[in-house]
């Protein structure tokens, strides 16, 4: 083989056996989710996490050394099942099947009390790290799934830019290095806009394939820059970002895989790879989960059977998780859950609830005022109708992590939008 | 200085730019073989009507298309009794249905009919990975794919109250006591009119419309219509009225669904949905009046709104807008790199394997996990996650590492169109074969780098691009931007 001048010399066994590694990684992926079956199979799309660093260095950055997770509840939970209004009549009379006994409920005060499978998270709450904040959602109704969530997500009524709040809080600075989005899974709407923003399936295959020992001169990537940094292609932006983040995971990467203690669940592994990638400090400042599978029309179940019981396990068991895992980091991540809209008062004759509107937020971890229900109480109804009524804009629980947790200007993140005080945040 | 001039292989034949832009909108990938089917049809316009033409002409050759997986051929009650039994549960089904799918779109001839198959599977969407649906998916998909190329409203009766979509959003438990509002809604905001084109009343009145249909399910799964569970009295939903008063409420279902099928926004919405997919993510809305125009004009059918679609000028100017998406990326690359799928002997056989593929990129086919079917824009699809695993599938496939059973790959030397050719040439002759266009300069110097190979190297079998650099040369031409369109 002649060498072009102005190429450098590559390994004479280029492709010989480079692809064994690549094998082995797919074959084993391809046992493990052959031998899945429902578990897997069925898990296609539902848990999917984005990450963008706080800081490169040299650059100032927002959110400084802190990390705010959001973790999307997709299908809209049923948060009177979550934190139950056991002294509300209504919700009792609406709900003959499926409403929670007030003996069985955790952490219980005059109004409110946690469902009985929220029970790993107790020691969180205990210990005033972890906070509910209920009758939250969108100022209007909006019962679609799909535009609720993007309603939700860009969180920015006024425009028709198709821009997510964590696009904009990531605007807020200079940073603008390429590893500026990290995503295991899919890219969300909160994080849609300029800023560009990285995403992985997994922390392992984070990498570009063939870009391998035996391509010392790197010619395959210096082939993709060729094919792509002047492509007008829809696919450019992914394809520079990817190739300018890659070499920054590599601390992450170094970290230990933890997630056998996490639960064995899409949710689990999910929050396992971001505890991970938070302990290897590359920077990480916003990460987004999502995680599916909570539009309950029928069987949401009781306490012995049915859908909600083991969602709310999953769901308490991997915030555990999440914050054992991450050690003295705990003190830097702050994490919120939200939905896309809550559900019914009244359940359906499916033992089910159809579309509503106001939900609970759980706020978790550093600077949370916890073992408290915030919120107004707007109180229940018991008619076909009857939603939980939004009292509290989850703009204003967005806004005061933003506002305690980062440097960034509301004004921008949430513009045209003045939040009203909750009291869950310590100002720090 | 390297000179980068490109070869010019042309005993390779390459579609004109125009024509490639349509048979790649409406295939899972331009093939020599499909060069020549079009050339022989006398164009690509032409090519395209008889596809449309002869879509149906032969039922026996569609039942057989990949016809490997002996349980796509069970009824409902014979897959729950397997699954009772431990013999093989309903996901398994599933999983082969997916692959079923991806089997046809590699292959079939009917390409057209497959990918608007696809289009309309995606709009009536019930997941493969949801948990009652399988039962009886297998013979919603084949009620789809008989009426893909049809009048919509014919799609819209058979698919609403079809056992699959009931079982999928809970139409087959509702009852008058409290009609489940699943369907009655997704019916409104996803099927038909869109968000913003109804009130919460007309979600509650097509629910109470849709009660009576029912699947026994858990026993027979038999579908069967209950006159005791419908709901009865005066509905209005939108526009359309009716007293229902007879405890039979499939004929008011009937006039619902015509209604819906023949409203402005249905016709808004569809329109919409077809120029996305087959024009641009942001189509001017002057095509979609067109395009609604012609569906409300032409009774629903959908080949006219097709074939004004093609016809448009906004079509002929979105060359290279539209990404594939991982199904077709997985479909497309098995065609590009002319693979020969096998019948599947073992789970890691090519045939079975290609979910895994589609895993791995992000979208199994028909598995998407809501009920709004998968995205059908480029940015959900254009992200960093997409890119890595589609390298990763193109690097294995281009090595002929993974998967590794039960197909054909051609070994380097079959890829080489002469014993001895410049390397220039040879770029050529793939860029012709796989990207479907003649190379130029910048293919050329991507290849040309990937290999460290000069242009007017002569390759001969007894070159080491052939021995042992040839992977790296297809994985460039793989992630290059012209195979991640179509």
């Amino acid at each position: 083989m002649t060498i072009a001048p102005d190429l450098p010399a590559t390994d004479a066994r280029i492709g010989t056996d480079c692809g064994c590694p690549e094998m082995r990684g797919l074959s084993r992926r391809g046992v493990l989710q052959g031998a899945g079956l429902a578990g897997l199979t069925y898990a296609v799309g539902s848990t999917v996490v984005s990450m963008s660093p706080a800081a490169a260095a040299g650059t100032a950055s927002s959110m400084g050394t802190n990390t705010i997770v959001v973790l999307s509840l997709r299908g809209a939970a049923d948060g009177l099942s979550l934190v139950v209004p056991h002294a509300d009549p209504a919700y009792y009379a609406s709900r003959p099947t499926i409403a929670i006994p007030k003996a069985s409920l955790l952490a219980a005060d005059s109004a409110f009390g946690l469902h009985p499978n929220l029970a790993p998270l107790l020691p969180l709450w205990n210990a005033g790290k972890l906070a509910a904040v209920h009758a939250t959602g969108l100022a209007v109704a909006n019962r679609s799934h799909f535009s609720a969530m993007e309603e939700l997500e860009d969180a920015d009524p006024g425009s028709k830019l198709r821009v997510g709040w964590l696009n904009r809080l990531l605007g807020t600075d200079d940073q603008t290095s390429p590893l500026q989005g990290l995503a295991v899974g899919d890219i969300t709407t909160q994080f849609y806009g300029p800023q560009p923003v990285m995403s992985f399936s997994s922390l392992e295959e984070a990498e570009i394939a063939g870009d391998d020992k035996w391509d010392p001169t790197h010619q395959r990537v210096r082939s993709l820059h060729k094919a792509w940094d002047a492509s007008k292609s829809p696919m450019a932006a992914a394809f520079r970002s990817t190739m300018a983040a890659v070499d920054g995971l590599a601390p992450a990467k170094a970290q230990a895989d933890t997630s056998a203690a996490f639960p064995d669940t899409d949710l689990g592994r999910a929050l396992a790879s971001v505890s991970r990638t938070v302990r290897g400090k590359v920077g990480v400042g916003v990460v987004t989960v999502d995680q599916g599978d909570w539009d309950m029309h029928t069987d949401l179940g009781t306490l012995t059977r049915g859908r909600m019981i083991d969602n709310v396990t999953d769901l308490a068991g991997s915030i555990a998780a999440f914050f054992a895992d991450l050690g003295p980091l705990a003190d830097s991540v702050t994490l919120v859950t939200i939905s896309e809209f809550g559900r019914r008062v009244v359940e359906n004759s499916n033992a089910g609830l159809d579309h509503g509107w106001g939900n609970v937020m759980f706020l978790a971890g550093a600077g949370v005022k916890g073992g408290t229900y915030y919120g107004t109480w707007p109180g229940l109804k018991n008619s076909l109708d009857a939603d939980l009524t939004v009292t509290t804009d989850y703009r204003s629980v967005l806004a005061e992590i933003v506002r305690t947790r980062t440097s960034a200007s509301l004004a921008t993140v949430f513009p045209g939008f003045t939040p009203t005080p909750i009291g869950a945040m310590r100002s720090s | 200085m390297v000179k980068y001039t490109p070869g010019r292989y042309t005993a390779t034949t390459v579609l004109p730019s125009a024509s490639r832009h349509l048979v790649s909108r409406f295939s899972y990938g331009v093939t020599p073989a499909l060069v020549a089917e079009v050339d022989a049809a006398g164009g690509a316009r032409a090519w395209w009507e008889q596809q449309i033409a002869t879509a149906y002409d032969d039922p026996d050759a569609i039942a057989a298309e990949a016809d490997w997986w002996p349980n796509q051929h069970y009824d409902a009650l014979t897959i729950w009794q397997r699954q009772q039994a431990g013999t093989e549960g309903s996901w398994d089904v599933m999983s082969d249905y997916s692959r079923r799918l991806v089997a046809r779109r590699i292959i079939s001839p009917r390409q057209v009919l497959e990918v608007m198959t696809e289009f309309f599977e995606a709009h009536f969407h019930v997941p493969t990975s949801a948990d009652n649906p399988p039962f009886w998916r297998v013979p919603y998909g084949d009620v789809i794919r008989a009426g893909a190329l049809g009048r919509f409203e014919d799609l819209l009766q058979a698919t609403i109250t079809h056992p699959a979509m009931l079982l999928y959003l809970d139409g087959a438990t509702s009852t008058k006591a409290h009609p489940n509002e699943n369907l009655g809604r997704e019916l409104l905001e996803l099927h038909t009119l869109g968000v913003g084109n109804y009130t919460e009343d007309d979600v509650k009145n097509a629910a109470r419309i849709l009660t009576g249909f029912r699947v026994d399910m858990w026993r027979t799964w038999a579908a069967s219509y209950q006159t005791k569970d419908h709901w009865t009295g005066p509905v209005t939903v939108v526009g359309f009225s009716d007293p229902n008063a007879s405890a039979d409420g499939r004929a008011v279902t009937r006039g619902l669904l015509t209604y819906l099928a023949h409203h402005p926004a249905t016709a808004q919405r569809l329109a919409r949905k077809l120029a996305i997919k087959f024009v641009r993510d942001d189509p001017p809305q002057s095509l979609i009046d067109r395009l609604a125009q012609v569906y409300l004009d032409n009774d629903t059918a959908i080949v006219p709104v097709l074939r004004a679609l093609i016809d448009s000028a906004e079509f002929k100017a979105s060359i290279g807008m539209k990404t594939r998406d991982p199904g077709e990326d997985v479909v497309a690359t098995y065609r590009a790199l002319g693979v020969q799928l096998q019948a599947p002997t073992a789970d890691s056989s090519a045939a079975n394997a290609t979910i895994w593929q589609a895993d791995s990129l992000g979208l199994r086919p028909m598995a998407w996990p809501t009920p709004d079917g998968q995205p059908i824009d480029n940015t959900a699809w254009a992200t960093p996650s997409r890119v890595l695993a589609s390298m990763e599938m193109h690097w294995a496939m281009s090595g002929t590492w993974w998967p590794n059973q039960d197909l054909a790959y051609l070994s380097p030397t079959q890829w080489l169109p002469q014993r001895s050719l410049p390397f220039r040439d040879l770029v050529d002759h793939l860029s012709r074969t796989i990207h479907g266009r003649a190379s130029t300069a910048s293919t050329l110097k991507i290849c040309s780098t990937a290999v460290s190979v000069l242009p007017v190297e002569v390759i001969t079998p007894a070159h080491g691009l052939v021995k042992w650099g040839f992977p790296r040369l297809l994985a460039a031409l793989l992630d290059h931007p012209n195979h991640y369109e179509r």
